[in-house]
């Protein structure tokens, strides 16, 4: 059997983004040496040169702008290119753009389909295997997709990212007149870019820094921020922090916030509610400082420091600024 | 606007999930399913862009076993004019592209000007369902949305943080959205509202009808093969430290080596 994996390229100012290039990593891994990974795009010329140096041995490209680029779009223009490149397997970025296709290109081109996978193999003719996270990492399930079309969204940061590789694409141009009319209605009408330097959001980030009630006011709340931004982390909260109003509820980590499932968790002067840890306990691992040695946080952290926050955190962030070579502040 | 929103019943965030005995999927015996998370939030959207246009109303839809019910009679005591159950297989099935289908065949029956739901269950987090309605009944879909608002009878504008920056749009309805959680505190529900609910009539659409109409679609194609929880936590391994320096080195010399996790 020789598979055709396809992947939905997205990039970015030119370049291809991370969950693109970790989909080019697992397309080469499952199509093996006997099968070949194709890449889709809607980015037109520019996005050419970006693909052209991941040895992709063909290209579909429509040039979509950002605008215009609806879910139902895209969808149509991918399933025309996994038709015309007889893929087996279309794989897409887990970002807001690629999860959003999966479950339109599913049914557009009659697939099974799965997302958020961190694990995926070909297990047979018709049959993949995949695994993923699910009750925001509380557990996790394997799946079995059957059939000959298989569409899989992975998780961010679950796989490693492809090496770049010279190659000279073929390049196929696709037609936009599939694109349904319904969906020439819809417009993106503006795009307020993230703030460079903001730190990567909550659920992208590796690392996340929390705080919580036992940083005692909002004034205090600037040293999880330099710890935070010590380790290239994001910034999260327990729920006692934003009722209180020291940082607005997108910063709300937990039940009724947002799940996140980092590499490292630090949770700073959190007592642990259950709430709270739903929402981080499948995080890889957990960091606990906390002046109450029977915090019910102890009982979920990998690590514990029992002590006032307020003058471990300084100390902290000075030795993680010196280890990885940074200025002191 | 004839507003459906899509709701399925989860487990309450408490409770203690475990395997079934043949450990391919999550254990329903002796689980609360509530609605609840992303659904919650969908359900008080839907019920304030009613209040905002006289003349709207919110139609609850569900699909899967019977435990759909009580979480419809849950919307409707929260202000949802009235509620339908589409009945899953019998051997039950989880496939998030077969419950599309199974809603979309109802959804051409119903009146909907808009169709809301979470941008993804809070069990299985797959965030296919509505994209794949959309797909079905030929209309644009818009997942991961937040501060929906209606711009006149025939349009909504919302924005959508991506990896980017945050997007904002303009959509024609019909269309379907898939709602970031909502940080609007959905409301609670009035006990008189709670006991009227009980008697509410829902609407069962049953599975032979469904499966008729789905023919060779009504076989899922997307199977557990099996649950894992990971293994508890023991308890944090407990750093001794004099000065904060101390601690400060000691944490980072172990996220370095042991836990490889320092960047």
């Amino acid at each position: 059997m020789t598979p055709t994996v396809l992947v939905l390229a997205e990039t970015s100012g030119g370049l291809l983004t991370g969950p693109t290039k970790e989909a080019i990593g697992v397309a080469r891994t499952l199509a093996g040496s006997d099968g070949s990974v194709a890449a889709v795009t809607m980015g037109g010329p520019s996005a050419l040169e970006a693909l052209a140096s991941f040895g992709l041995k063909e290209v579909w490209m429509a040039d979509v702008p950002p605008e215009a680029a609806t879910s139902g779009a895209v969808a149509a223009l991918a399933a025309h290119a996994a038709d015309e490149s007889r893929a087996a397997l279309v794989l897409l970025g887990g970002t807001t753009f690629g999860r959003d296709v999966t479950g339109r290109l599913a049914v557009r081109w009659g697939a099974a389909a799965a997302t958020g996978v961190t694990e995926v193999a070909i297990t047979g003719p018709e049959e993949v295997h995949v695994r993923r996270p699910v009750y925001g990492g509380r557990a996790t399930e394997s799946r079995r997709l059957v059939g000959p079309r298989t569409v899989i969204a992975l998780r961010p940061h679950a796989f490693a990212e492809a090496a770049a590789s010279a190659g000279t694409p073929t390049v196929h141009a696709l037609d936009r007149s599939v694109i349904p009319v319904t969906e020439g209605a819809a417009r993106r009408r503006s795009l307020a870019p993230a703030e460079p330097g903001s730190g990567p959001s909550l659920s992208d980030a590796t690392i996340v820094v929390s705080g919580g009630r036992g940083m005692r006011a909002a004034e205090n709340f600037h040293l999880i921020e330099e710890l935070a931004q010590s380790l290239g982390a994001a910034v999260g909260a327990s729920r006692a922090v934003t009722d209180a109003g020291w940082r607005p509820t997108s910063f709300q980590v937990g039940q009724t916030g947002r799940a996140v499932s980092p590499q490292l968790y630090i949770a700073v002067g959190i007592s642990g509610a259950i709430q709270h840890v739903v929402g981080m306990v499948s995080s890889r691992t957990i960091v606990a400082i906390n002046t109450d040695p029977s915090a019910p946080i102890f009982k979920v952290a990998d690590y514990g420091l029992v002590g006032d926050a307020l003058t471990i955190l300084p100390a902290l962030t000075r030795e993680v600024r010196k280890v990885r070579g940074l200025p002191a502040n | 606007m004839e507003i459906v929103v899509l709701i399925k019943p989860i487990p309450e965030a408490e409770s203690r999930l475990r395997a079934t005995p043949d450990g391919r999927g999550p254990e329903p015996e002796g689980i609360k399913f509530v609605l609840a998370g992303y659904d919650e939030s969908a359900v008080e959207q839907a019920l304030l862009l009613k209040e905002s246009l006289p003349g709207s109303s919110v139609h609850a839809v569900s699909f899967g076993p019977a435990r759909c019910e009580e979480t419809l009679r849950a919307a409707i005591a929260l202000g949802a004019d009235r509620a339908t159950w589409v009945e899953g297989p019998p051997e039950g099935s989880d496939d998030p592209v077969l419950a599309a289908r199974a809603l979309a065949a109802t959804l051409q029956t119903v009146p909907h000007d808009l169709v809301l739901g979470g941008k993804q269950a809070g069990d299985d987090e797959e965030g296919i369902v509505p994209g794949a309605i959309a797909e079905l009944l030929g209309i644009p879909s818009f997942g991961y949305v937040t501060d929906l608002r209606s711009s006149g009878p025939s349009g909504l504008t919302f924005l959508r943080p991506t990896e980017a920056g945050v997007e904002q749009w303009e959509a024609p309805l019909p269309c379907v959205v898939g709602l970031q959680q909502a940080w609007n505190d959905p409301r609670s529900a009035k006990l008189p509202n709670i006991l009227k609910s009980r008697k509410a009539p829902i609407l069962k659409v049953d599975w032979p009808t469904t499966s008729t109409a789905l023919a060779l679609e009504a076989k899922p194609r997307s199977i557990g093969e099996k649950f894992e929880l990971p293994a508890p936590r023991t308890g944090a391994k407990m750093i001794e430290f004099k000065t904060p320096e101390e601690a400060a080195e000691k944490l980072v010399r172990l996220l370095r080596e042991e836990a490889k996790v320092f960047p």
